[in-house]
């Protein structure tokens, strides 16, 4: 099996891909957004509750969309869960950075970080926005 | 299997295909999307600039009559390849899409006014529904939409069904480029009875099958030049003479015009009325060379040997309890839109990218459709010239492969 394919499909994507963790809707939320990737229309919907000192409490996803796009999704809703979002933010550009294959620049994240699985993405440059999407709308969500 | 229709070396006139994606062969199944270019296109393109290139129409000198004679002469490729009347209905525009948003336009001025009539189906490419949206948000135009039967094809009992006194025209796909399934002529006899203006989307149809517009007899039909072998940026627009003439001018600009005053200006005779500022020539002139092509290998053997392909993919495709098959009927032409069970189409298409295998993966430009179908994504697999039986078996393996990386 080629070695760029292995990479990319890592034994925790086709886990989180298949079986996400947090999906749904929190049941107290007070930050939300829709993502929509138009080239393939994949969509996510990420709701959170941030509490009055800036943390994450709470984090949850739903949607449709490939393996990819799903994993990565379900792995940040772990990743984020009682973040500040300061740290958020790094863990944030440091993601975006990984699947771009820029891994000079990370500041927090290491290799043997869930989220280090998604560095395969970096070769196939069509399915960055798959594995950005969720974290994009993420974004859009706490800054609403 | 027999001797195949189409030699396998036909994959020779074409310089990309001998590329490498990956150290495997490339094998190039998105030809719907755009096709690849025989060489004598990227040649006679190359020549071209390096030997004759300058502006078209207006010029004196030598160069410019080189490169107008080589315009209009591929005008004559076009009108006769589609079979139209005459040249002056054929339009050179930047690509399809294009086309359709000159009709839409130019016809919503002259004939369509708030609660007219159009009828589109679900299964359009985005390309030839947008510009009649736009009508519908600016004018109070009315979109009605005929449904598709089990095959994916156009359903004309319901199709007929939508027409009423307020209906001016219909715009349809010939070929669908998410099921191939072709739209028959039954579609313009319906049309005509009941006094309605009738545009084909030939996109796909155009490589693929043989356009005759008078035996259509449609008023519109329209095409891009990279699906049929010539390079991007150049679309067609094909139009019925005295149509054409009764419509308003698209784009104003130089080219199109006949006299210009400070206070008034008289519109140039077709087709340069439909062709502002400066055309793709160059890109004209290529689909000029890539209709000298196909008419070289001939359209009903490029027919043919496509028919055998997707009839063998789709037997054995069919075989695979794995997959789903958008699309069933045997009246389809080199397009097959399919699933692998609980794999998205893009995990399917990156699989098949590192086998060297190019698919298209996602809406196709059909989202309608694909919330009708309630699905959001297919893999499509469509093929060219170039394409044989073999490719075809390796696809088959891939498929298997695939099934088995994802353990579905």
């Amino acid at each position: 099996m080629n070695d760029l394919l292995k990479e990319l499909y890592q034994e925790i994507i086709l886990d989180h891909g298949q079986d996400p963790r947090n999906f749904g809707e929190c049941e107290n939320y007070n930050k939300s957004a829709k993502g929509h990737n138009p080239l393939c229309g994949d969509k996510v919907n990420v709701t959170l509750f941030l509490d009055q000192d800036g943390m994450i409490k709470e984090i949850k996803f739903s949607g449709e969309g490939c393996a990819i796009s799903i994993a990565s999704a379900s792995l940040m809703t772990e990743k984020l869960k009682n973040k500040s979002l300061n740290e958020a933010d790094k863990i944030f550009n440091d993601f975006t950075n990984l699947v771009k294959g820029q891994t000079d620049e990370l500041k927090l994240l290491t290799e043997d970080d869930s989220l280090y699985a998604l560095k395969g993405v970096n070769a196939f440059p069509m399915r960055v926005k798959c594995a950005t999407m969720a974290w994009h709308t993420y974004k859009s969500a706490v800054n609403e | 299997m027999d001797k195949p229709i189409l030699s396998p070396n036909i994959k020779d006139d074409f310089p990309i295909l001998s590329r490498k994606i990956l150290n495997k062969d490339l094998i190039y199944f998105d030809t719907a999307a755009s096709a690849q270019k025989p060489k004598s296109v990227i040649d006679e393109i190359n020549d071209f600039y390096n030997n004759h290139y300058s502006n078209v129409s207006r010029g004196i000198h030598t160069l410019s009559v080189e490169s107008t004679f080589k315009y209009e002469d591929s005008r004559k490729k076009v009108k006769n390849f589609i079979n139209a009347k005459s040249e002056n209905e054929i339009i050179f525009t930047k690509s399809a899409t294009e086309s359709i948003n000159l009709v839409a336009q130019t016809f919503c001025e002259k004939f369509l006014k708030k609660e007219d009539e159009v009828i589109l189906s679900i299964m359009e490419h985005h390309s030839n529904l947008v510009p009649w949206y736009f009508l519908r948000q600016k004018y109070g135009i009315v979109i009605k939409f005929a449904m598709i039967d089990e095959e994916g094809k156009i359903d004309l009992e319901h199709f007929s069904s939508l027409i009423n006194d307020k209906t001016k025209i219909a715009s349809i796909t010939h070929l669908s480029n998410v099921f191939g399934t072709i739209t028959t002529n039954e579609v313009v006899k319906i049309c005509r009875e009941k006094g309605i203006y009738i545009m084909f989307d030939g996109c796909q149809a155009a490589a693929h099958s043989k356009i005759d517009v008078q035996n259509l007899d449609c008023d519109f039909y329209v095409f891009s030049g990279h699906k049929t072998y010539g390079p991007s940026g150049v679309g067609v627009l094909y139009g019925k003479e005295n149509i054409l003439k009764d419509l308003p001018p698209y784009q104003g600009g130089g080219g199109m015009i006949n006299e210009v005053t400070l206070d008034d200006v008289s519109f140039a005779d077709l087709p340069a009325k439909y062709e502002a500022g400066t055309p793709p020539l160059v890109e004209a002139y290529g689909l000029g060379i890539a209709i000298d092509y196909m008419n070289s290998i001939g359209i009903e053997n490029i027919m043919k040997h496509e028919q055998e392909l997707s009839n063998y993919a789709l037997d054995k495709m069919l075989e695979m309890e794995f997959v789903k098959i958008y699309g069933k009927g045997k009246e389809k032409s080199s397009i097959i839109s399919f699933n692998l069970n609980q794999i998205h189409a893009h995990e399917v298409a990156s699989f098949l990218d590192v086998e060297g295998i190019a698919v298209r993966a996602g809406h196709h430009c059909c989202q309608p459709l694909m919330k009708h179908l309630n699905i959001n994504a297919t893999s499509r697999i469509s093929f060219g010239v170039y394409n044989n039986i073999k490719q075809i078996d390796i696809f088959l393996d891939a498929l298997n492969k695939c099934k088995d990386f994802f353990k579905r």
